[in-house]
């Protein structure tokens, strides 16, 4: 049998278990995939269905033996951005694009870790952030701007390597590496924020803010 | 900041992503061993993606799997 031939062989009932057998296991990855990219819960039910939906019907074209969950997810991607992306786009979300990569110049520079360690006096652990609601964090990573937030997602949550995410964005390498950069920058700050609100950051031994003045009063006196 | 310090530091993110060529990441690796700083940075940004990772991961809904699985019989 001649190879890159094999799929078409098949008979439709023997796809359909193959199918089954190697991608439907990647259901629940996909879902909190799609679910970064619309974030609602309706349209990444559908878009999970109607990407499993047109990977069915080019399976005959994925090459046994390469990667699968990465054709999983480029084919996630490109049904988001045909389908969904258009209709879907906020006018938060066209002003930041509005920028020519979505994020401010100096968004790389962030960085949680000497944040922390310059209010606390001391190196900073990972701890506090743990604290977290998980809700919070999603919320962080949902503000993002979509290319940031899925380069974010594909890397530190997926564990996708760079050619990967460079595949599955259908972008250079580069691109990928200056999108993470400036993403997990930008996700630390937010992350700092929420911390801070929740009085996370100055429980973790560092100079306790005072809560007994109130800056209101103070601008009284004046 | 010794100078090695902040070499190590430009390159901590890639390495981190396990995509450092191999000598660079011996060099990396064999600075951390020895610097406790540096170290202690690394953990924390380690730490940080395994936090983002265990709160950013959803299970598809109830239901979901047999809908697809219904589709694909249609699609046959
Ligand atoms: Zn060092």
């Amino acid at each position: 049998m001649p190879s890159g031939t094999v799929r078409q062989e098949l008979t439709d009932e023997e796809r359909r278990d193959s199918f089954t057998r190697d991608a439907l296991p990647y259901l629940d990855q996909l879902y909190s995939a799609a679910l970064r990219y619309t974030r609602n819960p309706a349209d990444a039910e559908d878009l999970v269905q109607e990407a499993f939906a047109k990977a069915y019907s080019a399976f005959h074209q994925f090459r046994p033996g390469t990667n699968l969950r990465a054709w999983l997810y480029r084919i996630l991607a490109n049904t988001y951005i045909n389908t969904y992306r258009k209709q879907q786009r906020r006018p938060d979300e066209v002003s930041a694009d509005a920028y020519r990569d979505g994020l401010s110049d100096g968004a790389g520079d962030f960085s949680l870790y000497d944040r922390i360690a310059a209010a606390t006096q001391a190196p900073a652990e990972v701890e506090a952030l743990r604290r977290l609601p998980d809700e919070e964090v999603k919320q962080a990573l949902a503000d993002l701007p979509e290319q940031f937030r899925m380069a974010v997602y594909l890397a530190d949550v997926e564990g996708f390597t760079y050619a990967e995410i460079a595949d599955i964005m259908g972008t250079p390498i580069g691109t990928v590496m200056s999108r993470l950069h400036r993403g997990r920058a930008a996700l630390q700050r937010a992350l700092y924020d929420y911390a801070t609100q929740r009085g996370l950051l100055s429980a973790a031994g560092g100079p306790a803010e005072s809560h007994e003045e109130n800056p209101r009063e103070r601008r009284t006196d004046a | 900041m010794p100078d090695d310090c902040h070499e190590v530091l430009r390159e901590l993110e890639v390495y981190l992503d396990g995509e450092c060529p191999d000598d660079l990441e011996a060099l990396v690796a064999r600075h951390l061993r020895a610097c406790s700083p540096c170290t202690d940075r690394a953990e924390f940004e380690r730490g940080l993606r395994a936090v983002i990772a265990a709160k950013c991961t959803d299970c598809a809904p109830a239901g979901l799997l047999e809908r697809v699985k219904a589709q694909l019989r249609v699609l046959s």
